[in-house]
């Protein structure tokens, strides 16, 4: 029977199966026991690092240290401010993204709702601006110095705005408006190329870049502190960690007192009004006070200025484009420091040093005081002419006689061309006077290098260089004939100019040597450079390197750093000459003395003294100058000494007399409290360190 | 009971091949059954644990793989019933169809696939259903490689080996699919093709000559495949990160050192349920699919990996049991599938331990993923059917 239900035939139970059933059994043994080893057995099992909660940190940014005037009242202060901060995270968890907050929020802040959404998304290969550079777990911030209703709106609705915070921030605030601006310089947000240069610095810095701001950098920064957070897997913040507070940076104390700084600005500004009011451009004008015996500046004024209040977090475009403006007249040069203008007559100190202390002149001897002399065929007159007569150099420095030094700073270059002749080097004398005065270095200020002019003079060496660097630059606009130019008459002078220097470009001639020892031709200094030299004439010679810090306070008021002006050098001239000097300029001798016809009848006229410079500058009204130095009063030597100097420029503006003159008048009335408290109790710089408060600790 | 269905080599006939007195659960291999749905039961759970709280943090709905697993796993018991009604004598007639349908299966991917995972190996159905048809061209080689062996039955002993002939024509059964699995590239599917071949050829009494010879020839195609630069980077790397686990921990090593964190975590017990941080935190990849397994060693440690490991040698036991039980074609379609089923649980949960490379099978039942389900499904209703005809009145 042989029913085909019936399984007909069973096969032979197939060997064949067999090595299969041992490769299955195989198989789940070794998975068994590799389970087993894994789960139970492995001494080294592998643990999951990213599951525990990693640590973020969120800086809090350190608030900057103040800076302080001599006498403790803050130039640069600290205040809080309220920004209104965005957790992402916390919006992104929300059912519509955070969708409805934003929009809320946008109203508030007057901001479109897609703007704050754009502002708070991290910042990635292919996420377009804005966005933030934040860690990604970081509140953003959204709204800096919001105004109160803003911070109530928020703070009375929180239900309404999850994940918006209102912190406090502390800024810089400048309590003097632009008092001292140029000095203390601005701050601006961290650059990638100061991450770069300092690894340690964070996008919530702020670093200086100009200034004070920039010199004192690493004491005024602080250290930031950080809210560790612990972050999920996800990147979200579960807890929050140890909060290291931040540390504010430490406090600098500077030598600049606050209310000689705002009434030499103040003073400046109506020089300013008052020059236009004459008819002159008055285009800028600079002042320096600083103390000839310690070498501190006490005073460092420039017009134009600016608002350093501008620069924090960041400049407006708008904002920065006015102040770049040609209009504008280029604001943030610092004119007192910086800026080097032909100092005029203002350089007879020097010249006179250089004249009698080579024995070219002395100071008894009449000379000449003609209304023009000729060198080399060129007639150089005095300014309008003026003429004099034999005088001494007393009364040359007094009436401010050109043509009186003309004569021997000549007769030097003719020295020197014979020494030449004869193969020797030439002396050069006025031009190692003015090196010793400072003139052509750096003057050493606390401040950026690129901050402090240099001044300059000329002399045989650097002209011939200069030529030869130049000279195809002046044969090929000799050869052109400034096509450009439309006035015929300074086309002409200008293809003159560009000839002459193609051939005889090299040459140093005696008019240059002339024109030099009144401060002209390519002689040029800046007001604090001025301000230095000075300091010698009432100090005994001594040339500082002058500084606005006075010293680093600490958060505890502790003195860490203390800054003090050294002595460069002194200047090789007998004490006896700078006494003939200080007297010949005394105010006291009146119409005697071109600078003391604005403080004429002044009560303090016979306590200063001073020289006026006018200098001339082609295409544009004179320079004027004036270099002052008082109260004067005598050592235990007899010697002629100053508590202060003071100079003033005022860049197109007429004579030393007419506006640096009653400029700086307004600021020793001050001083001596003419009509008014004075601004410096003693008519000396504030001598002691302020009291520095420890810091509050800014919490927020 | 018909001449017709008694004789092996009968043509095809429009006759209903199951009579309506059969319509019953006798002949079935219950256990077989069960330990079928116990895989897919604990695979739910799994699949579940793996994706609710990634799930949960896109804002999306955390059951959402559990409810498609378990969707999966009706429409594959459908298919496993209507391929257990199957009467297993007409194993000749659809065994070709089935063998070609997944040819053609496989062709259309290479024209119309989609790329997941660096494998050009899905197609896409709309509506976010997705077929993958290598997964069922491992049924269709079983099932015509059995057909191609039992032909000639009749007209020579049953345990005489097979003939030159009839192994070339097997390779080239093989060949096919094999190639075309290699080209998508898909070289773990193509690996497990190539084990449940090999299981049908040792089966079917190839001489060990053949099989030896075969499995050399194998090992030297590997390595030239290698050398000759015929695998994808990625294949590479994924081998060579078997190889050195830490040389590249962000990127071919990440998935293992993961799924290895993971199941060591686990212990003995586990740490219960939805409470495996690593498996919560959603740090090792694909983890409801490749590596699922990694799942149970957390949260269910030694005990719930063990047991998974055991229900599969069940499963394999019961299935080698069909097969001795069976006639010559069912055996031989028995032993391709078991030999299938062992060797992508023993691949993929090696690749889960650090065992084997990282070649991208999932585990069968457990895993997420419809075209797998799908597949097995239709396989244990295979092995039901051989069943069924083998304890048949």
């Amino acid at each position: 029977m042989a029913s085909p239900r019936v399984p007909a035939r069973r096969p032979p139970t197939p060997r064949r199966l067999v090595i299969i059933v041992a490769l299955v059994v195989s198989m789940m043994l070794t998975l068994f026991a590799r389970l087993y080893y894994v789960q139970l057995l492995d001494p080294n099992k592998p643990v999951q690092t990213a599951h525990l909660l990693h640590d973020g940190a969120i800086v809090l940014p350190a608030p900057r240290g103040l800076i302080l005037d001599a006498t403790g009242r803050p130039l640069v202060a600290n205040r809080i401010a309220h920004v209104v901060t965005v957790d992402r995270d916390l919006l992104q968890r929300r059912a519509d993204k955070g969708r409805a907050v934003l929009h809320r929020l946008g109203a508030l802040l007057h901001q479109p709702a897609q703007q704050l959404a754009a502002e708070i998304t991290p910042c990635a290969p292919h996420v377009p601006a804005p966005c933030s550079t934040a860690e990604p777990y970081a509140p953003v911030v959204v709204a800096k110095r919001v105004p109160m209703s803003v911070v109530l709106a928020i703070s009375e609705h929180r239900e309404q705005f999850p994940g918006v915070s209102v912190n406090t921030v502390t800024l810089p605030t400048y309590p003097g408006g632009t008092l001292a601006a140029h000095v203390l310089g601005y701050t601006s947000q961290i650059t990638a190329a100061d991450q770069k240069q300092d690894p340690r610095l964070t996008d919530a810095d702020t670093i200086g870049v100009t200034g004070l701001e920039q010199e004192y950098d690493a004491a005024l920064r602080g250290v930031d502190g950080k809210q560790l957070v612990e972050l999920n897997p996800q990147g979200y913040t579960v807890r929050f960690g140890r909060r290291i507070p931040p540390s504010q940076g430490d406090t600098l104390v500077t030598s600049i007192d606050a209310r000689l700084q705002r009434l030499a600005q103040k003073s400046i500004v109506q020089q300013i009004h008052d020059s236009r009011q004459a008819g002159e451009p008055a285009t800028s004008a600079a002042v320096v006070a600083m103390d000839p015996q310690t070498g501190r500046i006490l005073a460092a004024a420039s017009y134009p200025t600016y608002r350093p209040a501008q620069f924090i977090g960041g400049i407006s475009n708008a904002d920065y484009a006015k102040l770049m403006a040609p209009s504008a007249n280029d604001p943030l040069l610092d004119r007192a420091i910086a800026g080097q203008y032909a100092p005029g007559s203002t350089f007879k100190l020097i010249t006179s040093s250089s004249l009698v202390m080579h024995h070219e002149i002395n100071t008894h001897t009449l000379y000449p005081c003609p209304g023009s002399v000729s060198i080399d065929g060129r007639v150089k007159t005095n300014y309008d002419s003026e003429v004099l007569g034999p005088i001494t150099l007393r009364d040359a420095l007094g009436y401010s006689c050109d043509t009186f030094f003309y004569v021997p700073a000549a007769n030097e270059y003719y020295a020197d061309q014979a020494r030449i002749a004869h193969h020797k080097p030439p002396h050069e004398w006025l031009q190692k006077m003015a090196a010793q005065y400072g003139v052509g270095k750096r003057p050493g200020v606390d401040l950026p290098t690129a901050e402090q002019a240099t001044g300059s003079y000329a002399d045989r060496e650097t002209r011939m260089a200069r030529w030869k660097a130049n000279r195809k630059i002046y044969c090929a606009e000799a050869r052109r004939g400034y096509p450009d130019v439309k006035d015929a008459a300074e086309r002409a002078y200008l293809t003159e100019l560009a000839s002459e220097n193609c051939t005889d470009g090299w040459r140093y001639r005696a008019g240059d040597n002339a024109d030099m020892s009144i401060g002209q031709g390519e002689t040029t200094m800046s007001p604090l450079q001025l301000a230095v030299a000075y300091s010698a004439l009432v100090n005994g010679g001594r040339i500082w390197e002058p500084k606005l810090g006075w010293a680093v306070v600490d958060g505890q008021g502790h003195v860490v750093k203390r800054i003090d002006p050294t002595v460069r050098n002194r200047v090789p001239v007998r004490q006896s000459l700078f006494d003939y000097i200080t007297s010949a300029l005394d105010f006291s001798r009146g119409w005697a003395v071109s600078g003391a016809f604005a403080y004429l009848d002044s009560p303090y006229q016979n306590r200063i003294g001073g020289k006026t410079g006018t200098a001339e500058v082609y295409g544009h009204k004179d320079t004027s100058w004036l270099a002052t130095w008082g109260p004067t009063y005598k050592n235990k030597h007899g010697h002629t000494r100053a508590k202060l100097v003071l100079v003033g420029m005022v860049e197109q503006a007429g004579t030393g007399a007419t506006a640096a003159g009653p400029m700086l008048k307004r600021i020793w009335d001050g001083i001596f409290g003419v009509g008014q408290k004075p601004v410096l109790p003693g008519q000396h710089a504030p001598r002691r360190l302020p009291h520095v408060d420890p810091q509050v600790q800014v919490t927020r | 009971m018909t001449l017709l269905a008694r004789d092996p080599r009968a043509p095809f006939t429009l006759t209903p091949p199951i009579a309506t007195r059969e319509r019953s659960l006798r002949g079935y291999d219950l256990p077989l059954l069960g330990a079928a749905l116990a895989l897919s039961l604990i695979g739910a759970v799994l699949v579940w644990a793996a994706t609710r709280d990634t799930q949960q943090a896109a804002g999306l709905n955390p059951q959402a793989y559990l409810y498609r697993h378990l969707i999966n796993m009706v429409v594959a018991a459908g298919l496993m019933f209507g391929a257990s009604r199957i009467d297993a004598r007409l194993l000749r007639l659809f065994g070709p169809i089935v063998y070609l349908a997944s040819l053609f299966g496989l062709l259309l991917v290479m024209v119309a696939g989609t790329t997941i995972n660096g494998a050009h190996a899905w197609i896409r159905l709309g509506a976010g259903v997705e077929i993958q048809p290598a997964e069922f061209a491992k049924l269709g080689l079983v099932v015509g490689m059995a057909v191609l062996f039992t032909r000639h039955l009749g007209e020579r002993e049953e345990d005489q080996s097979p003939t030159t002939r009839e192994i070339l024509a097997a390779l080239g059964l093989i060949a096919v699919p094999f190639v075309l699995i290699m080209l998508q590239p898909d070289l773990g599917s193509a690996m497990v093709l190539g084990c449940a071949a090999f299981g049908v050829l040792v089966a079917a009494g190839v001489r060990a000559r053949w099989t030896v010879g075969l499995l050399v020839a194998g090992a030297l195609a590997a390595v030239l495949a290698v050398k000759a630069g015929v695998l994808q980077t990625y294949q590479l790397e994924r081998l060579g990160s078997f190889i050195h686990p830490n040389h590249d921990p962000l990127g071919a090593s990440y998935n293992i050192n993961q799924a290895h964190i993971a199941i060591a975590n686990g212990g003995l017990f586990g740490t219960g349920l939805f409470h495996g941080p690593q498996t919560n935190g959603g740090y090792v990849p694909e983890q409801q699919t490749d590596f699922v397994f990694s799942v149970a060693g957390e949260e269910f440690g030694l005990v719930g990996g063990a047991l998974i490991i055991a229900l599969f040698g069940f499963l394999c036991w019961r299935g080698l049991r069909i097969a001795r039980e069976a006639d010559a074609a069912g055996r031989l379609v028995a032993v391709g599938v078991v030999c299938w089923f062992a060797f992508q649980a023993f691949q993929n949960i090696g690749m889960n331990l650090g065992l084997t490379p990282v070649t991208g099978v999932p585990l069968p039942f457990v895993s997420y993923g419809g075209s797998s389900m799908f597949a097995q499904g239709l396989a244990i209703g295979l092995l039901e059917a051989v069943r069924r005809r083998s304890t048949a009145p």
